[in-house]
């Protein structure tokens, strides 16, 4: 019979491997040895796609190798969910995110979400070519503390400037974070945001650090 | 000797015999919003009528003192023409350009139809050439497809295509093959309507995306015989993002000319070509045409482009068509002054 570090050590290898099967296996496996789902998915799923995000980093994985690494994470997670108790699946955090009008490319979006997913922040995934307006209405909806507009092509990126004054007229205190393959560091500069990822894997920690920022200037204020 | 022509001095480039000055046009769309206001019309409106499309183009040349002109404007036209259908956000404030709204979901579900090139606007952008190779013959006329790989991604879900390219190798391989067929069809039908150039931009394959080995595999060998297929008239191989990893395979595929963004490291890759390669780009057109505040900025740029050993000065995207005019005038009159000297692969007269 496996022990618990075993099954954890099948899901974070199968998540790496992409091996979707194996993933559904182990899940299925953590499940019947009585191993806490939420240590299955925060000890076992997440520390393989953050691995993955790393592989993908140093340019040993490329976009598809970690597609189907997100293929696996999802397969082990949807079977690990149900028994999660809803009170613990609450988090401290939320983002809404979606590819900006005009970009029908969402694998990046995609990317990112999971990488929040992994990490327990409560996402709003608003899809790809999503209208200007709209990140704004559901950002005030939800309440989010971050909203993500991510573009792949520099003919769609200007959108994202107007989302961001749109934001900050009808939320000051919320704060975007903008990224996808034609954005660079200067132009979320240039647009106001208050935070830019260069890739998927380093995204939650970039978003981690403009929050915690946003706050230490806070309370600094008061 | 009378000054050359645009067209003459692009074609000269491409025969690399000697020029008076490098030529200043591109493989990517170079509309500009100056040149839609003269035309009082919109930026959405461009892409469906043949008179306007060919006329924002001209007019973007005539504005700009630019050697050539390249239409169509949107990387959609194919895949409407297969039957995946259209939206061009007539409705919608600024410059969106038409996406493509119903890809294929599966491979099993792709169904190419014959008849797809008089299909959708196809027809309208033939027109367009035609209207263009009228009433501007002294300019370069460009045409530019998607390579195999791009417009796989246009006509299907990206995302099932790349996972299928490891899931699903051989059914993907196939389907880059049925598709890489379109391709040099629409590269052999742009070279019959005497176009002076094709741009083929296999733009979603750089090593952001894909891996150099998967490159190797899926994406040059068909670019390859895309490449074979254009006998008539100079080639040009373009991809976006990152392409240092695959520079030499790019080059391996038989092109007549290479086309990089501002993410190759030109410098290396000229060591790694030689200088008899023609090598075009790489700025980031939307920065320098559209953002900077100070000309000399975009001079500098341009000078470092071709410094760096660039034989055309080319955008390493579409040019954003709300550029500022001083900047636009700053870059084609640099690619003039400071493109008097020979560049690596072309003389001077």
């Amino acid at each position: 019979m496996p022990c618990q570090e075993d099954i954890l050590t099948a899901l974070t290898q199968a998540v790496i491997k992409f091996r979707e099967k194996d993933c559904k296996d182990a899940a299925r496996k953590a499940l019947d040895q009585g191993v806490d789902p939420m240590i299955a998915v925060n000890h076992g799923l997440m520390p393989g796609m953050k691995k993955v995000g790393i592989l993908f980093d140093t340019n040993e994985y490329f976009v598809p190798e970690v597609m189907l690494s997100t293929d696996a994470f999802y397969a082990a997670f949807e079977i690990l969910r149900p028994h999660i108790p809803k009170k613990r699946q609450e988090s401290e955090l939320s983002i809404v995110i979606g590819s900006i009008q005009g970009d029908i490319h969402d694998i990046g979006k995609n990317l990112v979400k999971i990488m929040f997913e992994a990490e327990g922040w409560e996402v709003h995934d608003l899809g790809r070519d999503v209208p200007l307006e709209q990140f704004v209405e559901k950002h005030l909806e939800v309440k989010s503390d971050v909203i993500a507009i991510s573009a792949m092509m520099t003919t769609t990126m200007m959108g994202m400037k107007k989302v961001i004054a749109l934001a900050k007229k009808e939320s000051p205190e919320c704060l975007v974070m903008v990224g996808g393959a034609s954005v660079t560091r200067e132009i979320a500069d240039l647009f106001g945001a208050d935070g830019y990822a260069r890739s998927s894997g380093v995204a939650v920690a970039e978003c981690r650090k403009m929050v915690k920022q946003y706050h230490t200037f806070k309370q600094k204020l008061k | 000797m009378s000054e050359l022509t645009g067209k003459q001095r692009v074609q000269k480039l491409f025969k690399r015999e000697p020029v008076d000055t490098m030529p200043c046009f591109s493989g990517q769309g170079a509309v500009v919003i100056q040149a839609i206001e003269k035309m009082e019309t919109q930026f959405a409106k461009i892409h469906t009528d043949a008179w306007l499309m060919a006329e924002s183009a001209i007019t973007s040349a005539r504005l700009f003192n630019m050697d050539g002109v390249v239409i169509p404007y949107d990387m959609a036209a194919v895949a409407e023409a297969m039957g995946r259908g259209i939206s061009l956000y007539e409705n919608a404030e600024g410059i969106i350009y038409p996406t493509v709204p119903n890809k294929w979901k599966d491979l099993d579900e792709i169904d190419i139809p014959k008849d797809y090139m008089n299909q959708g606007r196809l027809p309208m952008i033939d027109e367009a050439f035609k209207i263009i190779k009228e009433e501007a013959p002294d300019l370069a006329v460009g045409a530019w497809v998607l390579g195999p790989f791009t417009l796989a991604g246009q006509i299907m879900e990206l995302d099932i295509l790349l996972k299928g390219l490891k899931k699903k190798k051989d059914q993907t391989a196939k389907f880059l093959e049925q598709v890489t067929t379109v391709t040099i069809d629409m590269c052999k039908h742009y070279q019959d309507l005497g176009v002076d150039f094709i741009n083929v931009r296999e733009m979603g394959s750089g090593t952001d995306l894909l891996s150099p080995r998967m490159w190797k595999t899926l994406v040059g060998p068909n670019l390859k015989k895309v490449f074979d297929s254009i006998t008539l008239v100079p080639s040009v191989n373009h991809i976006c993002g990152s392409t240092d990893m695959i520079i030499e395979m790019m080059h391996e595929c038989g092109a007549s000319a290479l086309s990089v963004d501002q993410k190759n490291n030109v410098v290396e890759t000229r060591k790694k070509l030689g200088n008899d390669v023609l090598l075009f780009g790489n700025f980031d057109p939307y920065n320098t045409l559209a953002q900077l505040e100070d000309v000399t900025e975009v001079e500098t740029i341009i000078k470092q482009c071709i410094d760096s050993g660039i034989d055309s000065v080319w955008p390493g995207c579409d040019i954003w068509p709300d550029i500022k005019p001083a900047n636009m005038e700053a870059y084609v009159r640099t690619v003039r002054e400071y493109g008097k000297k020979a560049s690596p692969a072309v003389g001077r007269i």
